[in-house]
C-alpha cells in the first residue's frame, strides 16, 4: 500500500505536506513553469497589507554563509487592489491557497484578514505577526505574547476560514506566545520566521542590505527551528507548520519528528524549484520503506526519553 | 518516478568543453538542445548548484549553436567557483531562459554596444542578432586590464567595430569606456551590459542624447523567475514595466519597484530611477 502523505492543519486538508513559504513563491504563477503545482500542499501568498507599500530600499537580498538575509519590506499593492486585481489569479491553482496578512495595529489585521478570508480564492489565512523588516511594529505583535493574543482574537473574530499564526523566532520564550495564540483561536501555528541578522561590507564599511538589517533564513536557521517547533509542540495541541532551512527529505523528517504536522518550503525554492516534489516523493519512499501508513505515524516521534548515562547540569558545554 | 520528472524549463545540461579564458574567467559549453532553441538574446538561467549547497546562480547564456549553449562568468564567490570546478561530462541542471531580453527588432542602422568586464556575457548573441539584420554594430567593450578583455577578437571577427577601454591603459584606451562611448559619434541606439555605475553613466548619455538605450542590470538574485521581490530597481511612475501596483498610491511616491529578474533585465534608460 502506498503510505499517504495527505495532512490537516484544522479543517485545511493538504494532498502534500508541503507549503510554500510566504514571500518566496509569488502567486505560484511564477514557479509554475518549473515546478508541478498539483504536487505540492498548498502556496502562502506574500503578505498584504491595509495600504500599498513601496517595501525597503535596495540591496534587498544578500546571500549569506548556507543561507540569506532578505529585507524586502513587505513590498504589496494593499488589500484593496489585491483583492480587485490579484486574488482572481490563484482560483484556479492545483493546491491549495493560503493569504498572507501583516499589518500594524490591531485594527489593520482584523480588517486586511476579513476582507482577505471573505473571498473564495483563499482556503485558509496567514497571520504574519513576525515580519523582522518593517520598523518595529510588524514584530513586536509577535515578540509580545498579549498583543499576538489580541491580535489572533481580532483576527478570529473575522472568520471561520483556517487561521494559521506565524511566530517568531526572535523571542525569549516561544512558546508563551504559541500558548497565546492557541488560546486566542489560532488553528494552527507557523514556527519559524527568519531570524534578525545583518552583514557589513568591509570595503565600504556600509551594511550590505539596504534596510541595515534583515531576516535570515535557509539552512543556517534550520537548528533553530527544528528546536522551536520542539518546543511549541510540547506547549499547544494545535498543528504546527514547521520551517527554516528545509531543503531535503532529511531535513522534512527532522521537523516532523520535532513535532510538525506540515512543512514549508521557502529559500530552498531558490537553489532547486524541484526540491518540494523531491521531497515528497522521497517521504513517501520513506514512509514505506518503514511500513509506515502516513506522516501522522512520525509526527512529535523524536525519541527524546532515553536518559543518558548522568544528569547534565545545563543543555550546553 | 513520476514526482522526478524534469519539467519543461528545467534543462539537465552536460558539460561538454570548459575554457578559461583568463585567469578566474570560465567559459562553459554545455550540451543544451532545448534551451539552445528557445533563448533570445539578453535572456538568462539560473544554474542549480550541483552540490545543492548555495542558491542557484543568474549568469547570461553567452552563446549558442546547434544543440549547445555556453556560459561565461568570473568566479567571484562560493557558487562560480563551484561552477568552475565542473569538468567535461559533469551534468548542471539550469532553469531558463528568464527575463526578457533585448529588443533586438528596432530598425536602427547605426548601433553601439557597451559592455563592462564579464557584461560581455549578454551582449554576443544581441551583437549577431543586429550585425544579422545589417545593422553597423561598434562594441564599446571596457575591462580593468588587458587580460580581461575577453572574446573581443570574437566579436570583430564576425563584423563589429572594437573600441577597447582598460582602466590601466594595458590595451586600448586608457580609462572607462564610458568616456570613449562619450567621445564617439552618437550612435541611434544603445544596448548595454556591466556593473551598474558603468549603466548608469551609459544612461545618462543616452538620455542627453535622446537616444534609446537598453540596459541590462544586474542585482543579488533570490529566486531568479519574479516570486521574492528581493531584486528589484526603482523606475519612475511612467514606467508601465512594475506590474500590479496601484498606480495612484506609491506611498506618496513616484518611484515603483520593479523586478530585474522578471520584469528585466533588460530596462529602457529613460524608465530607471538611479
Ligand atoms: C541577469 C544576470 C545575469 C548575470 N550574468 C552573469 C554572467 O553571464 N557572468 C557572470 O560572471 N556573472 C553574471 N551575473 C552575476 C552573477 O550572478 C553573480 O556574480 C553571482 O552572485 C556570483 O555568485 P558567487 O556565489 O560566485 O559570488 P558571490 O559570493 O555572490 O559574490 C558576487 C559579488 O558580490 C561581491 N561580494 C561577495 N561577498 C561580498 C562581501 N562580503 N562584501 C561585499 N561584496 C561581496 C563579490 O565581490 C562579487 O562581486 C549575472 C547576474 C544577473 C542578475
Ligand atoms: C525573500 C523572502 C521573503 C519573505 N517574505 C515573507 C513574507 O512576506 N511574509 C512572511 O510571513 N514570511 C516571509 N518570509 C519568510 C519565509 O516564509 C520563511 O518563513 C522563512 O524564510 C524560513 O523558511 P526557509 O528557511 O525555508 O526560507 C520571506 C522569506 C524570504 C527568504
Ligand atoms: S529574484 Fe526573486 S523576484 Fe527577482
Amino acid at each position: 500500500m502506498t503510505p499517504s502523505l495527505a495532512t490537516r492543519l484544522g479543517k485545511l486538508e493538504l494532498a502534500y505536506p508541503t507549503l510554500m513559504g510566504s514571500g518566496c513563491y509569488g502567486s505560484g504563477e511564477e514557479f509554475a513553469p518549473f515546478a508541478d503545482l498539483s504536487k505540492i500542499g498548498g502556496i502562502v501568498l506574500k503578505s498584504v497589507t491595509r495600504l500599498p507599500r513601496l517595501g525597503n530600499p535596495t540591496p534587498r537580498l544578500v546571500h549569506t554563509p548556507a543561507g540569506m538575509l532578505n529585507a524586502i519590506g513587505l513590498q504589496n499593492p494593499g488589500i484593496e487592489w489585491y483583492l480587485e486585481r490579484e486574488l482572481h489569479k490563484y482560483k484556479d491553482r492545483p493546491c491549495k491557497i493560503v493569504g498572507s496578512v501583516a499589518g500594524f495595529s490591531i485594527d489593520d489585521y482584523a480588517y486586511v484578514c476579513e476582507r482577505l478570508a471573505a473571498r473564495d480564492e483563499i482556503e485558509a489565512v496567514e497571520l504574519n505577526v513576525s515580519c523582522p523588516n518593517v520598523a518595529r511594529e510588524g514584530e513586536t505583535f509577535g515578540c509580545d505574547p498579549d498583543l499576538t493574543e489580541r491580535v489572533v482574537a481580532a483576527a478570529r473574530a473575522t472568520t471561520d476560514k483556517p487561521l494559521i499564526v506565524k511566530l517568531s523566532p526572535n523571542v525569549t520564550d516561544i512558546t508563551a506566545v504559541a500558548r497565546q495564540a492557541e488560546r486566542a483561536g489560532a488553528d494552527a501555528l507557523a514556527v519559524v520566521n527568519t531570524v534578525r541578522g545583518m552583514a557589513i561590507d568591509v570595503e565600504s564599511w556600509r551594511p550590505r542590505l539596504g534596510n541595515i538589517t534583515g531576516g535570515l533564513s535557509g539552512p543556517a536557521i534550520r537548528p533553530i527551528a527544528v528546536l522551536a517547533v520542539y518546543e511549541v509542540a510540547q506547549a499547544v495541541n494545535i498543528p504546527i507548520v514547521g520551517q527554516g532551512g528545509i531543503e531535503n527529505l532529511s531535513d522534512a523528517l527532522e521537523f516532523f519528528l520535532a513535532g510538525a504536522t506540515a512543512i514549508s518550503i521557502g529559500t530552498a525554492n531558490f537553489t532547486d524549484p524541484r526540491i518540494p516534489q523531491r521531497i515528497a516523493g522521497e517521504l513517501q519512499a520513506y514512509l514505506a520503506r518503514r511500513n509506515l501508513g502516513s506522516i501522522s505515524e512520525i509526527v512529535g516521534r523524536a525519541n527524546v526519553g532515553i536518559s543518558t548515562a548522568y544528569q547534565y547540569e545545563g543543555d550546553e558545554g | 518516478m513520476a514526482l522526478l520528472d524534469l519539467h519543461p524549463r528545467v534543462h539537465a545540461t552536460k558539460v561538454i568543453e570548459r575554457c578559461e579564458l583568463a585567469q578566474g574567467v570560465t567559459l562553459l559549453t554545455l550540451h543544451a538542445p532545448q534551451l539552445a532553441s528557445a533563448v533570445r538574446p539578453g535572456q538568462f538561467v539560473m544554474a542549480i548548484p550541483p552540490s545543492g549547497e548555495s542558491a542557484a546562480t543568474a549568469l547570461a547564456v553567452y552563446d549558442i549553436s546547434g544543440k549547445h549553449a555556453s556560459i561565461l562568468f568570473f568566479v567571484t564567490g562560493k557558487r562560480t567557483s563551484e561552477l568552475a570546478g565542473l569538468a567535461p561530462g559533469a551534468r548542471l541542471d539550469v532553469v531558463g531562459a528568464l527575463g526578457n531580453g533585448f529588443d533586438c527588432a528596432g530598425n536602427q542602422r547605426d548601433v553601439a554596444i557597451v559592455a563592462g568586464g564579464v557584461g560581455i556575457a549578454s551582449v554576443w548573441l544581441c551583437a549577431k542578432a543586429l550585425l544579422a539584420r545589417g545593422a553597423r554594430v561598434r562594441l564599446f567593450y571596457g575591462a580593468r586590464t588587458a587580460e580581461l578583455l575577453v572574446e573581443a577578437q570574437r566579436f570583430a571577427d564576425v563584423g563589429c567595430e572594437l573600441i577597447l577601454t582598460t582602466d590601466d591603459g594595458t590595451r586600448g584606451e586608457r580609462g572607462f569606456v564610458t568616456d570613449a562611448l562619450r567621445r564617439a559619434a552618437p550612435p541611434e541606439a544603445i544596448f548595454a551590459c556591466g556593473p551598474s555605475p558603468m549603466l548608469r553613466c551609459v544612461g545618462q548619455i543616452a538620455n542627453e542624447l535622446e537616444i534609446p538605450a537598453q540596459l541590462s542590470l544586474e542585482e543579488t538574485f533570490g529566486c531568479g523567475v519574479g516570486g521574492c521581490w528581493g531584486c528589484v530597481v526603482a523606475l519612475t511612475a511612467r514606467s508601465d514595466r512594475a506590474p500590479n501596483f496601484p498606480p495612484a498610491q506609491r506611498g506618496g511616491s513616484d518611484v515603483v519597484y520593479a523586478r530585474v529578474c522578471k520584469d528585466g533585465p533588460v530596462f529602457l534608460a529613460d524608465e530607471l530611477r538611479w
